[in-house]
């Protein structure tokens, strides 16, 4: 008799327990016998933790994976996409090709960043070459754009200078690190504003590596028109994106909270600028993903407040769909699951990367159709991988 | 066959008439000047040679695309002894309604004006210019207090009217028979019926290929779509306004849209459009008009919540305000059965010599206005551009959708054409719906007036405005409205109540139109 899923989770949110529930799941506590804990940020540190942790048994699922810091904070993820691409150029590997001047013809998708205060002397050096550029200044450790400024002279971050003797900062606390970053000031605009993209990401399993990607990501977008002007770089309303910011603005409409479905955008972009442009820019999106998830670990947790009735709906959809992915029919989970998800059972996923199917092709052929060649009708868009199994791009 | 001809003669003279007065006419006399230092050009056969250099050098099919845009918006001939009113609008009793129902919008304006004691218009002081100028792009994060403000009209009064219009010459009896028409509208106008429609929309058929149909992930693209985009870049490349209206029948890709667009629609942006829209421009920041004001309040209380307008907020405001000051909008009064209101300077009521026209275009703006702006968005970021092809289709199209006219794509006929078909090919839905008091004309009126803007997805809304200008006709929307009934047909049979009619229909986000509008034209049994 296939037993019902028992489930846990330290997360009071409804999308969550309702999606349990419809599924006839059993609810139980973390000390009981559980199948799938849906886990906050705090609770899969305690559980993957040196001293606190232990190990999941064979039939017990949980929402991250235990490296899935290496992503959110933003100077892990630096250091791995940096370590990645030079492993890669050891290998000889065709991906890390520069061009003459020194960029990475494939790799090249983070702006300049150091970390600091490590790296203060290297990043002043580079500074020093372009000195009215502006820098973007993030705090590892924080999420929802929480402590970000920006900066265009060096007193402004006089405090992270090693050798400062008036910084009363600890150097070495990794609560207090900074990345600072090239800032990007000629963003594509709509409507005048910047915006972002948030898209959702689903990794079965990294080795080997199966990922999907929820097909109604969404656009969010600044209430204040964008500007590069210097006078501006304080008003966050211009620069920053995440919704907990501009939900303060005086603007912020909460009927639709300043978003966009990415079916929109490609809309808009395919209309203004053409079909061959925004093809290549989906397809880059989806190959940096696929690259950084590559070099490293998953994000920690997206929001699953909901801000608006849509973005409920959309959220419910989302767990939903997940699940159906993560616990296929139901079943009492098992390590050794390793077949590929049928495509009904996808929803609104599609599948990134799946590793298997990809050597299936042979690993060449994702440098070929990098490098732009054409692999003829069969290696179109992801939107294909209903009909073919392919997964590489053209 | 001489009838044919001299109506014809005369179509031709009236064609060359507005066409002398255009800015192709200078540029073709230019370019005929220029071609005399060619070799090919000879003394001789002058008027042969200029006539092949313009075939070869493609001038010739820009007059080709200005006549045919004539031939599209010129109304049919008529006698040439009928009176200018007669080409806004031949039925004496429509005129009539329409001439009331304008004095009662400028009533209300003047009321609300009065009430409020706003001047029509005034001049801005120069620092007020200089603030607006610095603000230009960005008018969406002006506060200004409207809430004392009310929009003229919104689409529920302007249905009252229509429901009254009656032809005292057409005596309805008083015995129901089958020929009682049941809706709301009790003028006799003709419409089409299904058979009609299958003629008239005749591409839509099952067997033709579709844009919004044919090209879902499902269909290999080499079976349709393919195809149809290099034909349409063949289209632009030729630059042929016929060639492409009939093209776009079948649904425009997304990347060749707004070229299309503007083709069939005869824009090009020569830089004098892009004067004139400046010149615009400028008497909006010198003058301040009380329409402004419901223009500002229209925008926030419709495109700024809506889930796909709100990030071209400030678009709107480039557009509409610039829209009300443009007096060559007053032209399209001589085939629109409206008529621009007039107003007096202050203490001249009455003199002829010191009327003006306000607002400059002659048109006043009513609730939901701006929704007839926000989709062009999606295809044209340059504001003079997107101007131009506002303005073009609302001097073509939209003005119809809020003036009593007998014509066929007028929103009286469009109204009329939904509740017969409704009545004919789904009456029982239409009978249950009456008797619970939910006439539907009462929910999709204001589908139609709005041209389904800010009621269907965004590429959904594109892919049937490209059927407006492709079968330059707006009894799609017509359609369009029977179809969404019949596909929420067994929904609807359940309700018992206005309200839950108007919540089964609430939601059409999620419609395709082209499934929609093929099953009711060619796969319902009729």
């Amino acid at each position: 008799m296939a037993g019902k899923v028992k489930w846990v989770t330290d997360m009071e949110k409804s999308v969550l327990i309702n999606n349990f529930e419809k599924r006839g799941w059993v609810q139980v506590t973390e000390n009981e016998d559980w199948n799938f804990y849906w886990m906050s940020v705090q609770t899969i540190r305690n559980v993957f933790s040196v001293e606190t942790g232990y190990r999941l048994s064979d039939d017990q699922i949980v929402n991250h994976f235990p490296n899935h810091y290496e992503l959110t904070r933003k100077d892990l993820m630096v250091k791995n996409i940096k370590r990645y691409r030079k492993e890669l150029e050891k290998e000889g590997s065709p991906l890390a090709e520069k061009d003459e001047s020194g960029k990475y013809l494939y790799l090249d998708f983070v702006p300049i960043t150091y970390m600091l205060p490590a790296d203060y002397n290297l990043f002043v050096e580079e500074f020093r070459k372009s000195p009215s550029s502006t820098w973007i200044m993030k705090p590892c450790g924080k999420a929802q754009g929480k402590g970000i400024f920006l900066i265009n002279k060096l007193s402004q971050i006089k405090k992270w200078s090693r050798d400062s003797k008036t910084s009363s900062f600890v150097t070495q606390s990794t609560k207090e690190a900074y990345v600072i970053s090239l800032y990007i000031n000629n963003p594509l605009l709509i409507g005048g504003r910047k915006f972002d993209l948030r898209l959702y990401v689903l990794v079965s399993t990294y080795r080997p590596l199966r990922c999907y990607m929820y097909k109604l990501g969404f656009c969010r977008f600044c209430t204040v028109k964008y500007t590069p002007s210097t006078s501006e770089l304080d008003n966050m309303f211009v620069h920053l994106t995440n919704v907990a910011i501009q939900k303060h603005g005086e603007d912020y409409n909460h009927i639709h909270g300043g978003k966009w479905t990415v079916s929109n955008l490609r809309l808009y972009l395919e209309s203004t600028r053409g079909k061959e442009v925004t093809s290549r820019l989906f397809d880059e999106i989806h190959w940096i993903i696929v690259q950084s998830l590559k070099a490293v670990a998953v994000n920690a947790s997206p929001s699953l407040t909901s801000s608006t009735a849509n973005d409920r709906i959309l959220k419910y959809n989302l767990i939903n769909d997940t699940l159906n992915i993560a616990v296929p029919n139901g079943e009492i989970p098992d390590c050794k699951w390793n077949k590929s998800p049928p495509k009904e059972v996808l929803g609104n996923y599609e599948i990134l990367y799946d590793e298997e199917l990809a050597q299936g092709d042979g690993a060449d052929r994702e440098l070929r159709s990098r490098s732009g060649q054409s692999l003829g009708p069969k290696a179109s868009r992801l939107r294909d991988a209903g009909r073919t199994v392919l997964t590489t791009w053209k | 066959m001489l009838q044919e001809e001299s109506d014809l003669s005369l179509i031709i003279a009236q064609i060359v008439q507005k066409l002398k007065g255009s800015n192709l006419y200078a540029q073709l006399e230019r370019q005929a000047w220029a071609s005399l230092q060619r070799p090919e050009i000879k003394l001789e056969s002058l008027k042969e040679d200029i006539k092949e250099f313009f075939k070869i050098s493609g001038w010739e099919k820009k007059l080709q695309n200005a006549v045919y845009s004539e031939l599209s918006v010129f109304p049919l001939p008529s006698h040439p002894a009928a009176p200018p009113e007669h080409l806004k609008e031949p039925l004496v009793y429509m005129r009539k309604a329409q001439g009331s129902w304008e004095k009662r919008i400028l009533k209300s304006l003047n009321s609300m004006c009065t009430e409020l004691s706003i001047p029509l218009a005034r001049k801005r002081p120069v620092g007020e210019q200089k603030e607006l100028l610095n603000k230009w792009n960005e008018m969406g994060t002006d506060e200004p207090d409207l809430s004392l403000f009310r929009p003229v009209y919104a689409p529920k009064d302007f249905l009252e009217v229509l429901i009254n219009l009656r032809n005292p010459n057409y005596e309805n009896g008083d015995s129901l028979s089958f020929r009682t028409h049941l809706g709301l509208i009790q003028v006799p106008l003709k419409v089409k019926d299904i058979p009609e429609l299958k003629e008239l929309f005749v591409e839509l058929g099952l067997t033709t290929g579709q844009l919004g149909i044919d090209d879902s992930t499902q269909v290999p693209p080499e079976l349709f779509e393919n195809e149809h985009v290099r034909i349409g870049q063949k289209v632009l490349t030729e630059q042929d306004s016929a060639a492409a209206q009939q093209y776009i029948r079948q649904g425009s890709p997304t990347a060749l849209r707004a070229e299309l667009w503007a083709l069939i629609l005869n824009i090009s942006s020569h830089p004098e459009d892009i004067l004139y829209y400046e010149q615009l421009k400028t008497n909006v920041i010198q003058h301040d008009l009380l329409v402004d004001s419901l223009i500002y309040k229209d925008v926030k209380l419709t495109a700024s919540n809506d889930d796909y307008y709100f990030v071209f907020e400030d678009y709107l405001y480039q557009v509409l305000l610039c829209f009300s000051r443009d007096t060559s909008v007053l032209s399209h009064f001589a085939y629109n059965s409206a008529s621009p209101p007039k107003s007096y300077i202050r203490g001249k009521l009455g003199l002829e010599e010191y009327a003006v026209f306000y607002p400059p275009n002659g048109v006043i703006p009513f609730h939901g206005f701006s929704m007839y702006v926000a989709p062009l968005c999606f295809l044209y970021h340059e504001p003079s551009k997107l101007y131009q092809i506002f303005r073009e289709m609302y001097v073509r199209f939209f003005f119809r959708l809020h003036s009593i006219s007998s014509h066929p794509s007028g929103i009286v006929s469009l109204c009329l054409l939904f509740e017969t078909l409704l009545q004919t090919y789904l009456p029982q839905l239409f009978y249950h719906l009456r008797e619970i008091g939910a006439q539907p004309l009462r929910i999709s009126f204001k589908w139609m007036v709005r041209a389904f803007s800010g009621y269907l997805a965004t590429d959904q809304l594109l892919l049937l405005w490209d059927r407006i200008l492709g079968y330059n006709s707006l009894e799609i929307l017509a359609v369009l409205a029977a179809a969404v009934f019949a596909f929420r047909a067994v929904n609807l049979m359940e309700v018992t109540s206005l309200a839950a009619a108007e919540a089964v229909l609430a939601d059409l986000s999620t419609l395709k139109v082209m499934p929609l509008l093929q099953i009711f034209l060619f796969a319902t049994v009729t």
